[in-house]
């Protein structure tokens, strides 16, 4: 058969060497024209047809990164010169994973199967691998611990690292959770306790993964358990080391609107129940054993060893499960807004712990009172529980997403919490006034466009335009925006703003994707096998992803996916059998392989 | 009555300079940012939207574009960098090219060659015109008085002349200007006395360009240079040209420096060329202000074109000072030959600039009291406020 392959780019192909590719394409068997046609051609069938015609080319295989893109013309042109217009066939880099900077020879396969008329994924199944039967899971936020409690409950072993001191996640932080507006603790407290209490799990907070080497379905991982200077085991959290600790620090789980101490526990549900102390505020592992060491003596169960040392664990596991989180873009970023330069304006992370009753104000949505700081004598901006409500409210959408200068994508669930926050305000003060400013309503999910209905119909001011600006004028805060219904120009008096912030993947996330030799896309967000179909899966075998640490996602589908990569860890559990690394095999091999099928 | 979709007309915006347009998702960023933006002219979303639909028939009929001086906050803050403040730039040269009659400015702004070429051409026909004239009838060692190389009186005919051509242009397309956004599109009556009330309007803008100005009104840290700069250019644009129309006579004398009127000159000079290496500075180090990130060619064309006849002019009178004749005449060759296609160039670019702008803002607030009295009228009770 004669053989003609085109070479036609979409997007610029300086991640693949193109002239290597086609050097190796024009010795293939049967190939007798190879063209370049560089990026975005301009073809046109006539041409086409004739130098068919002339070459006397009878199968024409169109590479490049989206070779889709030309397949017509080529169909139309085979079917001019009088050949079988269905011998056009495509050797797609892109869709067949040859993106990556090594891949040429990946894509020299992906040609060579195409000349055989074998499809690639066929000819390149990787090998697979006997898979030891226990499981790490990165990440002890609500993906973490659904995976964690399935693959646990199939009678698998499974360690769960966590960095912070204990597992919840930003789950743990939220009140309600949208559309059913379900206590957010209610769902999550029940799944941490079992994690907590589950056999088969090993739960391991303030660690982080060191290092990982061996191959899919047999990992050996490092793992480093930060000291936490607290028995996990004798502590029974009587708080009493946390109330003559002396070190006050914003609580980074209470979103920085209160203070915690050195010693803490991030909140009273957490698990481990046990306090922990942070070494970067502790006023004894700061100076080295000086000073303080009050809470170590206080102590009734002497169960604080301030001298505690970092350990490295070292375990071998057949998955792991990459289940990071995200964390929420800095709103000072956006001047715009006034974010830290007004005290009222709030992101939508603070509004979340201000609303929950286990917040600083037990729940009230209060503006923040002045008071006079003691020992700087200045006036300081706090929230408490007796502070004024505010008369109204406005929640301004997209804050940092769908914006080119910031994350160009969706957050996927600004709007549903946005609404959820409308009517949490409406509920909690009486003839408040509650606003929304949004560009496009995205309630996508079930029931959700229903909540959406439900929430307008209640009386909040669903306004068509975001804002643009957040102003002072006097003592009243000033929302600047245009009304794209009404087609006004319109300023808003408003109390209080919360900002809907877009979100960005964890910190950690690209050391992590560096250490087990992950790629990410272009925002930062781990990159999966297959969007529609491995959407858990990750090139390397036996690494799968959950939750938003993937992409932005709601709770639904966090559990959903974390579920399925359970079914996923199971699976190459039971069978005994993992998939390899897309790259474990050969370019020989796959050559080989496509050689056998075509003849067979 | 229907509305016409020209669904190609985002296509051909973008030959006036507007790339970005099919980006604007509508989040009204621009047009809470404008300093401009108002009850009645809200710019630049509405127009950003007018373009993605493709509604030629109100697009023509805008007042809004010249409501705009383009300083660029909109395009700052704009979350998909869809430019709304070039869009309205764009607009401008979009909208010159619909009063004008004479299809001249449509084919200077959708091709660069053409202007180019007509550039060239009517350059060198100048050129050689005045040459031939000069050698004929004057001589080369005389710069002015009787037997002058280019006689200033010869020379006073030429400019008013094409003057009056440009300028019975100008009106017709600012008469057609008026038709179009005042005439045609009466969505409420306007009384006649309202051009009266408000003809002060015109000069004040002319003279002040006090909107510009107004731009910095919701910017902290205000920058007023583009506004003091763009006048300073503006005012000694119009100086020279009226010397030039009324007083060219008495500005070739010398070598003895004529006061009365050279001062005039010297003033207007300081003007252009603070203006233009300001300009060209801008456009060439793509400063950190949106408006010059962008250059359509014709923006290049005149500060371009400007430099070089500032340089001249100024070449030609100090070589007619120091008593070099024949160079200063040559000088004045290569002046007249960059000052010709510029002036032909201009009605249909920066007068047009000069006279719609103020025009608008005329008609602007004649539609604005206008529909306050029809709201008298029919309603006496103001409209409840929103919420």
């Amino acid at each position: 058969m004669r053989i003609g392959v085109y070479f036609c780019q979409v997007e610029s192909g300086k991640i693949l060497n193109i002239d290597a590719i086609a050097k190796y394409s024009a010795n293939l068997p049967g190939v007798e024209l190879v063209r370049m046609l560089g990026i975005k051609p301009k073809l046109i069938p006539l041409t086409l047809c004739k130098e068919l015609k002339d070459n006397r080319i009878q199968r024409v295989i169109i590479a490049g990164d989206m070779p889709g893109y030309y397949k017509p013309v080529f169909t139309k042109a085979m079917a001019m010169a009088g050949y079988n217009p269905h011998e056009v066939r495509l050797a797609s880099f892109r869709e067949h994973g040859a993106t990556a900077q090594d891949s040429n020879d990946r894509a020299k396969a992906i040609v060579a199967c195409a000349t055989h008329g074998v499809p690639f994924a066929l000819a390149a199944i990787p090998k697979e691998t006997p898979v030891h039967h226990s499981t790490l899971i990165i990440g002890g936020g609500i993906a973490g611990i659904q995976a964690a409690l399935e693959i646990a409950d199939a009678g698998k072993q499974v360690y769960l690292l966590e960095r912070t001191g204990t597992i919840g996640g930003h789950m743990a932080m939220f009140d309600k959770t949208f559309p059913t507006l379900d206590c957010s603790a209610c769902i999550l407290t029940p799944k941490m306790v079992s994690v907590g209490q589950h056999d088969m799990i090993d739960l391991m907070t303030r660690s982080e993964l060191e290092s990982v080497s061996g191959s899919p379905g047999a990992y050996h991982v490092k793992i480093r358990k930060r000291a936490r200077y607290v028995d996990i085991d004798a502590c029974v959290a009587c708080d009493i080391c946390s109330g003559v600790c002396p070190v006050k620090v914003p609580s980074e789980f209470d979103a920085e609107l209160s203070m915690r101490k050195a010693i803490y526990i991030p909140f009273p549900q957490a698990v481990p129940n046990a306090y922990l102390i942070d070494p970067d505020t502790c006023t004894y592992i700061q100076t080295q054993g000086e000073k303080c060491g009050v809470c170590a003596k206080k102590c009734p169960k002497e169960c604080i060893n301030l001298n505690e040392k970092d350990e490295i664990v070292e375990v071998e596991v057949g998955n792991i499960v990459l289940a990071t989180g995200y964390d929420v873009l800095d709103a000072k970023k956006m001047e715009q807004y006034g974010y830290g330069i007004f005290p009222n304006v709030f992101t939508a992370l603070e509004f979340e712990r201000m609303t929950n009753a286990s917040g600083s104000t037990g729940g009230k949505i209060v503006t923040k009172t002045k008071v006079q700081n003691k020992k700087t004598k200045e006036d300081e901006w706090i929230l408490l529980p007796d502070g004024n409500p505010p008369k109204s409210v406005a929640i301004i959408h997209c804050v940092g997403s769908r914006n080119k200068k910031y994350n160009a994508y969706c957050s996927r669930v600004c709007c549903m919490y946005s609404l959820k926050f409308a009517h949490l305000v409406r509920e909690k003060i009486p003839n408040v006034k509650c606003y929304e400013f949004y560009i496009d309503m995205r309630a996508f999910g079930k029931g959700y466009e229903e909540f959406a209905e439900r929430i307008k119909s209640e009386g909040t001011f669903v306004v068509r335009g975001r804002t643009a600006t957040v102003e002072m004028r006097g003592d009243q805060m000033i929302v600047n925006g245009e009304d794209i219904i009404l087609d006004k120009v319109i300023e808003f008096p408003v109390d209080m703003v919360v900002l809907a912030i877009g979100l960005i993947p964890a910190p950690g996330t690209q050391e992590l994707s560096t250490l087990l030799g992950l790629t990410r896309d272009s925002d930062g967000w781990f990159s999966e096998l297959d969007y529609n179909g491995s959407p858990t899966d990750t090139e390397r075998g036996g690494i799968f992803v959950a939750g938003m640490c993937q992409a932005p996602k709601d709770i639904p589908d966090t559990v959903a996916q974390a579920s399925a990569v359970a079914a996923g860890v199971l699976k190459s559990i039971t069978s005994g059998k993992g998939i390899g690394h897309r790259s474990s095999l050969s370019l020989s091999e796959i050559e080989q392989r496509a050689q056998l099928i075509h003849t067979e | 009555m229907p509305i016409r979709v020209n669904p190609r007309l985002i296509e051909e915006l973008d030959f006036f300079g507007a790339e970005d347009v099919q980006y604007c998702y509508h989040c009204g960023d621009c047009s809470a940012n404008c300093p401009h933006a108002d009850e009645v002219f809200r710019f630049p979303r509405k127009w950003m939207r007018t373009l993605q639909m493709g509604l030629e028939r109100k697009l023509e009929t805008a007042l809004e574009p010249w409501l705009c001086y383009y300083c660029g906050q909109c395009s700052e803050q704009c979350p998909r960098e869809a430019d709304p403040g070039e869009t309205m730039m764009s607009l401008r040269r979009w909208l010159i090219s619909r009063y004008d009659f004479t299809g001249i400015a449509r084919l200077f702004y959708t091709s660069k060659a053409s202007e180019i070429l007509a550039i060239v051409i009517t350059g060198l026909l100048t050129g050689i015109g005045f040459l031939w004239y000069g050698l004929h009838f004057g001589n080369i060692h005389i710069y002015d008085g009787p037997g002058a190389f280019l006689p200033s009186s010869f020379i006073h005919t030429f400019d008013l002349t094409l003057g009056s051509v440009l300028l019975v242009i100008l009106l017709i397309n600012a008469f057609r200007m008026w038709r179009l956004t005042l005439y045609n599109e009466r969505s409420v009556p306007i009384p006649w006395w309202l051009y009266i009330k408000r003809i002060f309007l015109l000069p004040w803008h002319f003279f002040t360009q006090k909107r510009y100005a107004e731009c910095e009104s919701k910017r902290s840290t205000k920058i007023f240079m583009p506004w003091i700069i763009h006048l300073s250019l503006m005012l000694g644009y119009v100086i020279m040209l009226v010397l030039v129309m009324a007083f060219i006579e008495q500005l070739q004398l010398g070598p003895e420096i004529f006061w009365p009127v050279h001062v005039f000159g010297y003033a207007a000079t300081i003007g252009l060329v603070i203006g233009t290496i300001y300009f060209i500075r801008s456009r060439v180090f793509k400063q950190n202000q949106v408006q010059y990130k962008k250059s359509h060619s014709t923006d290049w064309v005149f500060v371009v074109l400007l430099f070089i006849i500032v340089l001249t002019g100024i070449l030609q009178h100090l070589f007619h000072r120091t008593g070099l004749l024949e160079v200063a005449n040559i000088i004045y060759i290569v002046h007249l030959m960059a000052v010709v296609p510029w002036l032909l160039r201009m009605p249909f670019s920066k007068w047009a600039h000069l006279v719609y702008r103020p025009l608008a803002m005329y008609f602007a607030s004649i539609l604005r009291d206008a529909i306050k009295i029809q709201e008298k009228k029919e309603s006496p009770v103001p409209s409840p406020a929103l919420g």
